[in-house]
């Protein structure tokens, strides 16, 4: 019946769990490889801009560097970026609320379906940044018609994925809602939206995205309207005066901030939510 | 589903000397809702009624409109035809004292634990009970469905089996006037599905709590039911109302089980041979 094998020889093989080498497990980790390659491409970078011997034109690695030290120690940078991220929480905000509102309507009506429908067919494909002369038009050189610019960014592209996400929301669930005796907007904010968090989670990502760039880009035409204005007047205004290497540390921190919500914020907001309930791997 | 059943009793109810005023009335109800664009009838003029404290199982083939009566006792389904009553009053709209719980897995709201999965319908409803009320009504009904370790769990780490308790918890905790069951167990593999229905008749043993079960399966029919309603489909029809737990069956094994359960196979598949042999 039974049979037993000489097991007494144990080969390198044979052995069921062993650590990986310290330089694998270094290297196994996303944060290292990323690390390199950011090691890498300022290398590049610096080799370049030395061989070609232009910092008017192409500032190296180590001058924009020191630019943006010095820009975020005692210049304007980091009163700029705040400008710039304050207006962009403000129209995010009032984005977010109005394609709540929209969502909403759609999610209790069929109107409000329709209506959200053929708004966001209109709206949704037309860039943000395109209605900016109409805005400086209507609400002249200022805060408010970067909010306007900002709220369409935000608003479409969010209602959409709200909307879907409400009507994905499974039968029985809504059954179970209203069972519990759930009924108008405590029915949306209680069963809903939570039963579309994953879909409004990707909604407000990709608005963010459009808000951030279209804030950029708006700044670069107008800015200076509020006394201080923002990051892309600071980009506009350093190239003016030929301060390239500032323009780059600039542009730097478009990216710098462009990363912390995306990759900080959000990502730890899906950590904590769709990924703990379940909902999204 | 197996025959090796071991459990005896499928506790009888009271014999019922006077006639108590039925706690539930389904008086000619007829239920139709749109498929496509095509108006289908459910059922066509239903009647029954059920008394407190009785276990009342709705058995049909699919088609016979089972469900969907029960999702108009649950108010989300209005008859064209008929009325139905709870304690006297119409029903119009869902509402907390008549907890369903489904057939799907998914009916727990995800992003709660079990443990707040159970208390967020208390705290919904209002029932005027405490916050340390309810918080102890929450840890003894986990502590009744045996699931203490993975109160704070959430549903999607648990089992098929471990949700429908959950659910079944969460309808009980509310202290519904009735309880509607859609097919709780159909999910279910077979052996959890025996230990789900010898559970529930013991929840039932300690509360006595009014239940409508609907199921396509008879053996669960005669299980879990005090009396069962026989329905033929197409339209959905009552076509006998059998008394099950009074007549004490003396369990799955025995003959007077054998012969209640043949004798509602008949009565479905006669049914069948009277239309023409199609389904």
């Amino acid at each position: 019946m039974s049979q037993a094998n000489d097991i007494s020889s144990i080969d390198d093989f044979a052995v069921v769990e062993r650590p990986l080498s310290l330089p694998a497990q270094v290297w196994d980790k996303a944060v290292v490889r990323r690390a390199v390659i950011l090691a890498g491409l300022a290398l590049l970078w610096q080799g370049y801009a030395m061989v070609a011997g232009n910092p008017l034109m192409f500032p190296s690695f180590g001058e924009t560097a020191q630019a943006f030290g010095e820009a975020l120690l005692h210049g304007t940078l980091l009163n700029k970026a705040w400008t710039s991220v304050k207006v962009l929480l403000l129209g995010y905000g009032l984005g977010v609320l109005l394609a709540g509102l929209l969502a909403g309507l759609a999610a209790s009506t069929r109107f409000g379906e329709d209506l959200l429908g053929t708004l966001t067919a209109m709206f949704n494909p037309l860039p943000a940044i395109a209605l900016l002369p109409l805005a400086l038009l209507w609400f002249g050189l200022g805060t408010p018609s970067l909010l306007f610019v900002l709220v369409h960014a935000v608003l479409w592209p969010l209602a959409l994925n709200a909307s879907a996400g409400f009507r994905g929301v499974g039968e029985t669930l809504r059954m179970a809602g209203r069972n519990y005796g759930l009924k108008g907007w405590r029915y949306i904010g209680l069963i809903l939206i939570p039963a579309a968090f994953p879909q409004i989670l990707t909604g407000l990502k990709i608005g963010w995205a459009f808000a951030w760039r279209t804030l950029i880009a708006a700044e670069l035409v107008f800015g200076v309207a509020s006394g201080t204005g923002g990051l892309g007047w600071f980009i506009f205004e350093n190239k003016n005066r030929l301060e390239t290497a500032n323009v780059f540390a600039g542009l730097g921190t478009v990216i710098l901030i462009g990363l912390a919500v995306e990759g900080l914020l959000f990502r730890t907001l899906e950590r904590h939510t769709v990924r703990k309930w379940g909902m999204q791997r | 589903m197996n025959a090796a059943f071991r459990k005896p009793d499928p506790f009888p109810t009271p014999p019922r000397t006077e006639v108590p005023a039925p706690l539930l009335s389904v008086e000619g109800v007829t239920l139709q809702y749109r498929s496509g664009h095509a108006l289908v009838t459910a059922t066509h003029r239903i009647d029954f009624t059920a008394a407190k404290g009785e276990r009342l199982v709705l058995l049909g083939p699919s088609g016979c409109g089972k469900s969907t009566l029960l999702k108009a006792v649950g108010g989300f389904l209005r008859p064209v035809e008929g009325r139905i009553q709870l304690d006297g009053r119409e029903i119009v709209e869902p509402g907390p004292d008549r907890m369903m719980v489904f057939q799907e897995f998914d009916q727990l709201l995800p992003w709660k634990t079990v443990r707040q999965n159970i208390l967020f319908p208390l705290r919904q409803a209002r029932h005027g009970w405490s916050k340390a009320d309810i918080d102890e009504k929450v840890r003894q009904i986990i502590g009744k469905v045996g699931l203490t370790k993975f109160a704070e769990s959430y549903p999607h780490q648990l089992s098929g089996g471990m949700k429908q308790r959950v659910a079944i918890a969460r309808a009980m905790a509310m202290e519904p006037a009735i309880l509607l069951m859609d097919e709780p167990f159909a999910s279910l593999d077979a052996l959890t599905r025996r230990r789900m229905q010898d559970d529930l008749l013991q929840l039932w043993q300690d509360t006595r709590f009014t239940m409508l079960f609907v199921t396509h399966s008879i053996d669960e029919a005669l299980l879990v039911g005090s009396r069962v309603i026989v329905l033929t489909p197409h339209p959905g029809r009552v076509r006998a109302v059998i008394e099950t737990a009074a007549e004490a069956l003396g369990g799955p094994g025995s003959p007077r089980f054998r012969a209640v359960h043949e004798e509602i196979s008949g009565l479905l598949l006669t049914e069948r041979f009277d239309q023409g042999g199609g389904i």
